[in-house]
């Protein structure tokens, strides 16, 4: 039976170590964060320890840019998922009650576009940003973000709409509702969490993008918090703690959406990736 | 006739934005980018000549190009593979019951879905030579005498990415295939199981076949999105050290912004699609991984 006993628990003690390999990252980032500087750089280190403090996040907030990073980062996702809303519920209604092409192709058709490489979008944006005198400007990255979300969200919609029959529309209709009466009374609150799922899905994109903003936003003051940060690991005496406390403060969000709107992360996650 | 006319504008009244904003932001872009690779254009000047192939005879002569590629290769390749056993490995563990495991889940989520600069930052600092906590545990053991330069090695900085980008896209695998192997039925194992297979033959015979085409497809997606990945690399290493973890989006990089000289910086990227075009096709014709396998009918 000892044989047993190990094939029972065996699995629980590769569940532990795999989850360190996951978890540790995370705890370091954590703890690094809280330590003050004249510590951190004396091994042997610690894996506990109580001598924490704010100092890093105080540095972060006074001595840094960090602000200003936020401050464009948080108006770049909040014009992305405007957009994405708007565009993506409108076209999402329109192709369900319309169909020209079908689901397969569509779907094929974004296999297709994944192949293309990022940097073939971005340097003609750059390019076309230049001449138009956009790049440096918010308008300029929120249209590059919705650029390259708003397919998978308009497959994210289509895919809501399809479950609200369009028999119920129809009845609105015969009632004597409008078009848009009928669309906004009907068979929005039955796509909400499709709105919900998009919203998500351009802010993570829109939050997490690097490579756009870092190529078309060149002015310091126009950065946001992925190209702020990456700054903060090219100056001469490199402040690692508080470098951790700033990815602790951009991680959040997505803390906040994988604990708290899993369900409606999932949904996106399924159609598109990166 | 009335409501077919309305019913029209209605249509194109919700779908045309969407597309008409699409087509100038993306599709005629994209489409200029790859006319780019016929020209020649500074980033300096306004103007540009035609000069036909020649940015593609140039490249194809440059030996900066085939060694990317080959990096390229490598990377794909090698964060592919990891990650495709790391998602199959976790997905398998966690496909159990036991205290706590939405939160597990949801801790195996993460990486995924966080800022590629978080990532990339917080492995510069574990990995880090002087400071870093993996060098200090490596001493500490014993294991070895020297701080390692993990990302500033030459011989180690690609293998360090590798292990950066699976750590962090290898939960994507993990999700995809915990998702799949939840939908397959569990009569299919019990039957395995009346029939006297043991845990090893149930995952050879029922878990695989079933897992087969979602793995495949995994494997495809991951590797174009590795073969296109820039920010994580560009994160952690810049391309460097020299050109070590210089990979093909690097480099077109590096053509655009550093070189100034977009016509071939676009030849570039036009080749990645090129390259991935062809390899998916060829994948296609191997593997097929839209064939279903007929499983215990």
């Amino acid at each position: 039976m000892r044989k047993g006993a190990i094939g029972k628990h065996l699995p629980l003690v590769v569940l532990g170590l795999v989850l360190g390999i996951v978890a540790f990252p995370f705890y370091w980032m954590l703890l690094s964060s809280l330590i003050p500087r004249t510590v951190l750089f004396q091994p042997p280190y610690r894996f506990f320890r109580l001598d924490l403090s704010l100092e890093n996040y105080r540095d972060l907030f006074f001595a840094t840019e960090f602000v200003t990073y936020l401050k464009n980062s948080v108006i770049t996702a909040a014009g992305a998922i405007l957009l994405n809303v708007v565009a993506a519920t409108l076209a999402g209604y329109g192709l369900t009650r319309f169909s020209f092409f079908g689901k397969k192709q569509f779907a094929q058709g974004t296999l297709f576009s994944y192949m293309f490489p990022p940097m073939l979008l971005a340097i003609p944006l750059y390019i076309l940003f230049s001449a138009l005198g956009m790049r440096n400007t918010y308008l300029g990255l929120i249209l590059a973000h919705v650029a390259i979300s708003l397919p998978l969200n308009i497959w994210i919609m289509w895919q809501y709409f399809q479950i609200v029959p369009i028999s119920l529309e129809e009845a609105a209709w015969i009632c004597g509702a409008s078009k848009l009466r009928a669309l906004r009374e009907v068979c929005l609150p039955s796509a909400r969490p499709g709105i919900l799922s998009i919203s998500i899905f351009s802010f993570a994109l829109s939050w997490n993008d690097f490579t756009f903003a870092f190529i078309l936003q060149t002015d310091k003051k126009m950065f946001t918090l992925p190209i702020g940060l990456a700054t903060f690991v090219e100056q001469t005496a490199i402040h690692w703690g508080m470098i951790m406390s700033s990815a602790v403060l951009v991680s959040l969000p997505t803390f906040g959406l994988v604990f708290f709107l899993q369900k409606y992360l999932l949904s996106g996650l399924r159609v598109g990736g990166k | 006739m009335k409501e077919y006319a309305q019913n029209k504008l209605w249509i194109v009244g919700t779908t045309v934005p969407a597309l008409l904003f699409l087509t100038l932001m993306a599709y005629l872009p994209i489409t200029y980018a790859v006319a780019l690779s016929f020209f020649k254009k500074s980033a300096f000047s306004p103007t540009m000549s035609w000069t036909g192939l020649k940015n593609y005879f140039l490249l194809l002569r440059e030996a900066d190009l085939w060694a990317a590629l080959g990096r390229s290769t490598f990377f794909t390749v090698g964060s592919v593979a990891v990650q495709i056993v790391w998602g199959l490995g976790v997905a398998l563990l966690l496909n159990r019951t036991f205290r706590g495991q939405t939160f597990v889940r949801s801790l195996f989520i993460l990486p995924y879905l966080l800022p590629t600069i978080v990532v990339a930052l917080v492995f510069q600092w574990l990995l880090n030579q002087e400071y870093g906590v993996l060098n200090q545990i490596l001493l500490q053991i014993g294991l070895f005498r020297q701080p390692i330069n993990f990302i500033g090695g030459l011989k180690t900085a690609m293998y360090s990415v590798i292990g950066v980008a699976s750590w962090q896209y290898g939960s994507f695998v993990a999700l995809m295939v915990l998702a799949r192997l939840q939908a397959i039925p569990a009569k299919l194992y019990e039957a395995a199981r009346v029939c006297g297979a043991g845990s090893v033959r149930c995952f050879w015979d029922v878990t695989l076949p079933n897992l087969r085409t979602t793995l495949l497809l995994l494997a495809l997606l991951r590797g174009i999105w590795m073969f296109n990945k820039f920010d994580i690399i560009y994160l952690v290493t810049r391309g460097g050290p020299l050109k070590a973890t210089e990979t093909l989006p690097i480099y077109a990089y590096r053509l655009a912004f550093e070189e100034f000289d977009f016509g071939l910086a676009a030849g570039v990227c036009t080749f990645m699609f090129l390259v991935l075009l062809i390899g998916s096709v060829i994948y296609f014709k191997l593997f097929d991984p839209t064939k279903e396998i007929e499983v215990g009918r």
